[in-house]
């Protein structure tokens, strides 16, 4: 435990900033970032995946399709790889691990999260496109003003599992020297030498509090929605969702 | 009938869902102000008729006019279309993110660009019109049935719809909510505006209907004054209905 605290107080600092300011930036500070970065980059693809795949349009639909079945049936390491490799080539210029890094969690992720909005937008009753399309919205206009705000609403804890999945995926930046976390504490135990298990209880313990606490948020807000589907209001056993009236007649 | 241009025609309507004849040879006429009630077994058509007057379902032959105009005219834009013609669902269909007068100006404010305030204004209008003036920033899930349905009736006015469409919008409501809804829609209908009802209580097609059209497999069999039809069908298929009907 005596060891822990010493490589704390010696360490910490590169742990969390990495030799920031007198250097990049780097540890936990470059973990959270790609991390937010690319789920933030991802999400509008992901949204725009899972409307294609959803669209009638086939010229839509085959190429979204691909893009979510590759990257859902290849391991990360190899897209990293593709990327790593194919990126520089196809800019014709360097280009940074950070940038690689992003990237890839991008596109990776994008296609994991055009399937969860995509079941987001299938579980909501048929009535409500029905309905926006009857009042006279367009089909875009329904979309962004009535199924994907509710779609959304309901798959936030999806997201944070997703984040979540990230966090933990940004490690293996590792392998293309992106100086995150797991990068910093692979520099500490090297300069240590002798003290790998104690370098990488605190590695462990880092991703754990930081993933925990976000799968306990991604709960408490499960929880939250599913009540508010069940109806919240005093007085009122009327689902959030109209459709239930219909269906449990 | 009255020998205004009719303001929705059915002229050889045929639609399948593959192999199923859905609708077969519809031909049929609602007047202008005329209150009509569709009523007929399950699986007969009747929401499927009404769908396809704002083309919720497509047809494969023959034609359907709104106001003398083609509904399926190339030229026909479809969405300004459908915004004139007011639907109400028999699951109410109210988005439940957006308050009760969100939910109404949605259309206003987003197909007629009408400015926030006035598409306010005439959501506590028509909220007043349907008696529910109060719930004008409550959420749907906060609502009774019957208060879900009437808010989805002022919706489908806001958009000053020249006929309406009602697809059983009492059949999901607990029977003490239904008489509610009703009285909306018989105050609609006494103001004038033209309707057609999928809808079962008799009482309401006793007491507003112009004309029954009453359908089985896809046809219209059997049409006329709610008096004659209810007391004295002419159709055997009819008769079984009503006494099934009057059973329950």
């Amino acid at each position: 435990m005596g060891d822990i605290l010493a490589i704390l107080r010696d360490f910490g600092p590169l742990l969390l900033i990495g030799q920031y300011p007198n250097g990049p930036l780097g540890g936990l500070a470059i973990t959270l970032l790609l991390s937010v970065l690319g789920i933030a980059l991802a999400f509008p693809l992901g949204v725009a995946l899972a409307l294609a795949r959803i669209s009638p349009f086939k010229w839509l639909y085959w190429p979204a399709t691909a893009v979510v079945y590759v990257m859902r049936g290849l391991p990360l390491i190899m897209v990293i790889f593709w990327v790593y490799f194919f990126l520089p080539v196809l800019l014709g210029r360097p280009v940074s691990g950070f940038t690689t890094m992003l990237a890839t969690l991008v596109v990776y992720q994008g296609a994991y999260l055009a399937e969860i909005v995509r079941a987001g937008i299938e579980s909501l009753p048929k009535g409500q496109m029905e309905a926006a399309r009857a009042v006279g919205l367009s089909y875009m206009q329904a979309m962004r003003k009535v199924i994907l705000p509710q779609a959304l609403y309901n798959m936030v804890p999806s997201m944070l599992s997703q984040f979540v999945s990230t966090i933990k995926e940004t490690s293996l930046g590792y392998v293309i020297s992106v100086n995150e976390l797991t990068f910093a504490a692979n520099q500490i135990n090297s300069t240590l030498l002798s003290k790998p298990f104690q370098v990488f209880a605190i590695l462990a313990g880092i991703y754990f509090i930081l993933c925990f606490c976000l799968t306990q948020l991604a709960r408490h807000l499960e929880r939250r929605i599913s009540r508010r589907r069940a109806g919240q209001a005093a007085g009122a056993p009327v689902p959030v969702l109209p459709i239930a009236l219909a269906t449990t007649e | 009938m009255s020998s205004v241009a009719p303001i929705i025609r059915f002229e050889a309507v045929d639609k399948w869902y593959a192999e199923y004849h859905a609708l077969a040879n519809i031909n049929a006429e609602v007047a202008k102000g005329e209150v009509v009630v569709v009523c007929g077994p399950s699986g007969s058509g009747k929401s499927t008729l009404i769908r396809t007057v704002n083309r919720l379902e497509e047809i494969q032959k023959g034609r359907i006019y709104f106001e003398g105009q083609d509904i399926h005219a190339g030229s026909l834009e479809l969405n300004k279309f459908r915004s004139h013609v007011g639907f109400v669902f028999q699951s109410f269909n109210l988005f439940p993110h957006l308050s009760v007068a969100d939910n109404i100006m949605l259309a206003p404010t987003t197909v007629l660009k009408r400015s926030k305030a006035d598409a306010r204004d005439k959501a506590a209008q028509l909220l007043t019109r349907v008696g529910l003036a109060s719930k004008i920033d409550a959420y749907p899930g906060q609502l009774s049935g019957g208060q879900q349905q009437r808010v989805a009736i002022a919706r489908a006015l806001a958009m000053d719809p020249p006929a309406m469409l009602f697809d059983e919008p009492t059949s999901a409501l607990d029977p003490e909510m239904v008489g509610e809804v009703l009285q909306v829609m018989k105050s609609l209908a006494r103001d004038g505006m033209t309707m057609i009802c999928v809808t079962h209580e008799m009482n309401f097609a006793r007491e507003v209907a112009d004309r029954v059209w009453f359908m089985d497999e896809g046809r219209i069999v059997e049409t006329g004054d709610p008096e004659s039809f209810f007391s004295n069908p002419k159709t055997e298929r009819a008769r079984r209905f009503l006494s099934d009907l009057r059973s329950h």
